[in-house]
């Protein structure tokens, strides 16, 4: 009778499992690559270019398929999806999208695969550029990911709105107070436009510290990270001091309100509806702008090659090198846990051979990272902003190449949002993140400044 | 002839098997797990990803420092407080008592749409808090139509909105315990009270309460359990937000573990909630037991 | 006195609900409540594709039925012997399973996530269905305890005097007996399992997989800023066939309160 019990049981079982598991499966026999990568609503360049290098590498491998597995969610969804995806071989994808700044703490993880040998054989590698290629690269040297594209910031404002309040033209701000005076004036003349805005909080997540925070952090001569000791800097009056100025410009009103700062979705207000409408007078935001409003772009809009302006963010003072620029961008790297290796970096080289990394620089406006991408024609006059971004990479920044910065960004986060939401004074939560920093790296790994 | 019996007794239970095996693996398993990855510092990337170390309580001592933890904990302590013990819990009996005396076309309509809030799939609901609480949302339109002034509900007091959202979405289950505990006084008693000369009120509170003081203390624990469990309601709402004003310990666990990459950390939260659940559930169970005769 | 007071309550009900419906037939919704200027299905016929509504469907489908048969399988065995035979085995064994019921299960989602890494059952249908069944599973022992208990036990024996094995006799006799307490049994955890949104959130991981809860919630973040009519669209066809299977319980079970507690997160 027991044996028909559990007879039964098991019966009952399978049939559940089997209605659970009848899920398309892989299709038997074939090799599979597993490719994940991020997807949104205004973000579909990267799509295209899989779903075109999967044309291109299944005609070339008989019997092997490429799996896409986009993943629809915001930069900072998608790296915890990611993540969690990694932690498990079984989950692990062979290919996927990583952002530059989570690359040395996957590699650390042992999530990514090292492609030094397969690299030093792919001809097209002596083509990218070797500020680039340290973006892939790890403590020990080797190199990790490759570079898809990098970027950097700057400030974009609408011409009309700055017109309308009596600016002059070309804008270009020497100072922090610069910037405050000409967002209360415009203030002054319309008080229903946002004059100057600024990313900050827990929400935008890593906007509100490359499209911001930084910009006001490194223009004080402070910094995040001391390189040389390898500690994290806490305690600087640069810290605080780039507190206080959001804190001004979100105490007077002269960026959105806090509710709104906090909305994960505000930036696609900022590109939709604002700076189209001109209720907006200028933003700090990445050198791929320009894609969101071009053709084929999420929010078509072509009056901005005559409407917007663009300008670099200044030091605290106007002290040199008088600008500030944040650098960041995003590479291709194979799980360390892939069983086909070879196949899974063809196919990466495939997607980014010379036609699909043009045909993706100019659709998502990045600043090309090949050099046979940046002679071509079609990417210098993709948009008429190529030539000012791509200058500022004289002056750009890189985040802290460590494996523990994730998390301390999000302490910083964390101190923008406690400042913006009046919660916090700068002052305690300048504390508060010293705090934060020493609970996440070590009392011993920080030095004050 | 003895051991025949121990055999056979063992073999009837048997089918209990399937049961606690799955209950084995998939929750004593992870509490265990829970209380053991406290301890260590594993990560969700960097190099405790894939060996993890042992930290011993330091996990413990950093929760103890975070300034974000007793805020956490208070905030627990509030949404428990406010929407399960005072919210739920009184709503849900001024209902029950309500609905036995208004019209039944009146009950029967009532009742459901308290209900439907209450079937409804989690997520959907958190949905329709969300807009209803949001600053252009149906609260607002309301206030600004009777000429109050507006409220951004989910920025300057998200508190008090999840706490609302939570009353409205869990009330149900205290009324329907109350319905069925009202159903079971004995007329007589109330009646005897009424020949007595005492009035709605004080038969309520004299002699109605009293006699449902068992479903009343079970009721709560149930509710407090449930209640110390919402994540989605909240996640969906404010996101713990602004400035974790409203990350009870739920959200401060998964914001910890799998926004910050923290697992270590991240359990401790979460041990710190299992043991509270532990107690009341506990508590529960003695209760339960005085109740039997 | 009570009607009005009982009105005004269930009128605060019903206010967010109302959002829900008529913003899902107005193609220009926003947050706020207000009948459609020109009621149309467009966000209906927007949402009702194979990728944002069908599969999601059918993951969410093959998650709560799998739950429930699993939950209901095991809960009718694990039953048995506890209502039939008297042991010492049985009080204990009941009230941990009572405490079973107590967990705060969104406190173990972070350790259930380490362990499906461990075991690489992340991202399975399958091992999901059987980790929502274990949550569900303390409270089906209970119920389908006290519906087997409600079976008198002289109806079995006359089945075992004509000859009929315990098994042939639990299953010719007894659970056709318990139909209608089964059915409810298994009605409440496929509720369940359908509303949960934590647990496919944490466990499944492909787009292939997820039930509609979580698509819903990729939904809001994507589209969700912008089509708030599609978005109630959406959330009222996920939320309709848990409101009609309640709707039977209601009605068939009369005493919904038995029942109360199979129903929560």
């Amino acid at each position: 009778m027991l044996r028909r019990v559990s007879a039964t049981v098991s019966l009952l079982a399978a049939a559940a499992l089997a209605l659970a598991g009848c899920t398309p499966a892989d299709p038997a026999g074939g090799k599979t690559i597993k490719v994940a990568y991020q997807k949104t609503d205004s973000f579909t360049a990267l799509d295209t270019m899989f779903q075109d290098a999967k044309k291109e590498f299944e005609a070339a491998h008989q019997g092997v398929t490429v799996e896409l597995q986009p993943i629809q969610a915001n930069d900072d969804d998608y790296g915890t999806k990611l993540a969690l995806a990694l932690r498990s071989p079984a989950t692990a994808p062979d290919v996927f999208y990583e952002d530059t700044f989570k690359v040395r703490s996957d590699v650390d993880a042992g999530y990514l695969l090292n492609l030094d040998s397969r690299l030093a054989a792919w001809k097209d590698w002596d083509k990218f550029d070797a500020g680039a290629k340290e973006a892939g690269k790890a403590d020990d040297g080797g190199t990790y990911a490759v570079p898809l594209g990098t970027d950097t910031r700057a400030i974009w404002y609408n011409k009309k709105v700055f017109e309308a309040a009596g600016i002059a033209l070309p804008w270009r701000p020497a100072t922090w107070q610069d910037i405050l005076d000409t967002a209360r004036k415009i203030k002054a003349s319309n008080p229903t436009v946002i004059p100057f805005n600024m990313y900050a909080g827990k929400g935008t997540g890593e906007g509100t510290v490359m499209q911001g925070f930084y910009e006001l952090l490194y223009g004080t001569g402070a910094g995040l990270y001391d390189q040389d000791a390898k500690k994290w800097v806490v305690g600087s009056a640069g810290f605080k001091d780039s507190l206080t100025f959001l804190q001004t410009l979100y105490q007077e009103n002269l960026a959105v309100p806090p509710a709104d700062a906090l909305d994960p979705n505000v930036w696609k207000k900022v590109f939709g509806d604002w700076f189209p409408k001109a209720q907006l007078g200028a933003t700090v935001e990445g050198s791929y702008t320009p894609s969101f409003w071009q053709k084929g772009g999420s929010y078509e809009w072509p009056a901005y090659a005559q409407d917007m302006g663009v300008a670099p963010f200044p030091t605290r003072n106007g002290g040199a090198p008088g600008a500030v620029s944040m650098s960041g961008g995003w590479t291709l790297a194979v799980g360390a846990e892939t069983k086909q290796p070879d196949l899974a970096f063809t196919f990466l080289t495939t997607a980014l051979n010379a036609k699909n990394s043009l045909q993706f620089t100019v659709a998502s406006s990045q600043i090309a990272v090949r050099t046979d991408v940046a002679a071509d024609p079609g990417y210098q006059s993709a948009n008429p902003f190529v030539k000012d971004v791509s200058s500022l990479v004289s002056v750009t920044r890189y985040r802290p190449a460590t494996s523990d910065y994730p998390r301390i960004s999000a302490a910083v986060q964390e101190a923008t949002e406690a400042v913006i939401t009046g919660k916090r004074t700068p002052e305690q939560a300048a504390a508060d993140y010293d705090t934060a920093v020493a609970g996440i790296v070590g009392g011993d790994k920080t030095v004050r400044k | 002839m003895a051991r025949h019996h121990q055999r056979r007794q063992l073999a009837r239970y048997l089918p209990v098997l399937p049961a606690i095996l799955l209950l084995a693996v998939f929750l004593a398993g992870p509490v265990l797990w829970a209380f053991q990855a406290s301890l260590t510092n594993a990560g969700l990337t960097g190099r405790h990803a894939r060996n993890p170390e042992w930290v011993g309580l330091e996990n413990y001592q950093r929760l103890l420092q975070d300034p974000v933890f007793p805020l956490s904990l208070a905030l627990t302590v509030l949404f428990v407080g406010g929407s399960a013990v005072l919210g739920q819990n009184v709503l849900g009996l001024a209902l029950a008592v309500l609905l036995r005396r208004a019209r039944p076309a009146v009950s029967a309509v009532v009742g459901t749409a308290v209900v439907a809030a209450w079937v409804l799939p989690e997520i959907v609901a958190a949905f329709a808090a969300y807009a209803f609480f949001s600053r252009d949302g149906t609260l607002n339109q309301l206030l600004g139509g009777m000429g109050l002034a507006e409220v951004d509900w989910l920025y300057a007091v998200p508190m008090l909105a999840v706490i609302m959202a939570n009353v409205w979405r869990g009330t149900a289950f205290s009324m329907l315990v109350y319905r069925a505990a009202l159903g079971g006084v004995p007329a007589e008693l109330t009646e005897a009270a009424h020949m007595d000369g005492a009035g709605a009120w004080q038969r309520l509170v004299f002699i109605t309460l009293p006699v449902i003081r068992g479903s009343i203390a079970t009721n709560l624990m149930l509710v407090t359990l449930q209640t110390l469990a919402v994540f989605t309601l909240i996640w969906v709402m404010t996101a713990g937000g602004p400035a974790n004003g409203s990350s009870t310990l739920p959200v401060m666990a998964y914001q910890e573990a799998f926004k910050f990459g923290d697992i270590g950390y991240g359990t401790a939260v979460a041990s710190v909630l299992i043991l509270i659940g532990a107690v009341f559930g506990a508590a529960y169970l003695r209760l339960l037991r005085e109740q039997k005769p | 006195m009570a009607d009005a007071v009982l009105l005004v309550i269930g009128a605060c009900f019903v206010l967010p609900l109302l959002w829900l419906v008529l913003g899902s037939l107005d193609p220009a919704a926003g947050h706020g409540t207000k009948v459609p200027l020109r009621p149309a299905l467009d966000n209906f016929s927007a949402v009702l594709t194979p990728e944002l509504l069908f599969r999601p469907l059918w993951n969410s489908l093959l998650l709560s039925a799998g739950t429930g048969a699993v939950t209901l399988a095991a809960a009718v065995l694990a039953a048995y012997p506890l209502s039939r035979f008297r042991s010492r085995f049985n009080t204990p064994f009941l009230y941990g399973i009572l405490f079973g019921t107590c967990l705060p299960v969104t406190a173990i989602m972070v350790p259930v996530y380490g362990l499906f890494v461990q075991l690489q059952l992340l991202d399975s249908l399958p091992a999901t269905v059987l980790f929502l069944s274990a949550t569900s599973l303390p409270m089906a022992i209970w119920m389908t305890r006290n519906f087997m208990d409600a079976v008198p036990l002289a109806v079995e024996e006359a089945a075992w005097v004509d000859g009929a094995s315990r098994l042939a006799a639990l299953r010719s006799i007894v659970l056709p007996l318990m139909g209608p307490g089964l059915g409810v049994v298994f009605i409440f955890v496929f509720i369940q399992a359908w509303g949960n949104f934590f647990v496919p959130f944490v466990l499944l991981l492909s787009e292939a997989n997820q039930p509609a809860a979580v698509s819903i919630f990729s939904f809001f973040g994507q589209y969700g800023a912008v089509a708030y009519g599609q978005l109630a669209a959406f959330s009222i066809l996920y939320s309709l066939p848990v409101l009609a299977l309640y709707g039977i319980v209601a009605r068939g079970a009369g005493n919904p309160l038995a029942l109360s507690g199979a129903v929560r997160g």
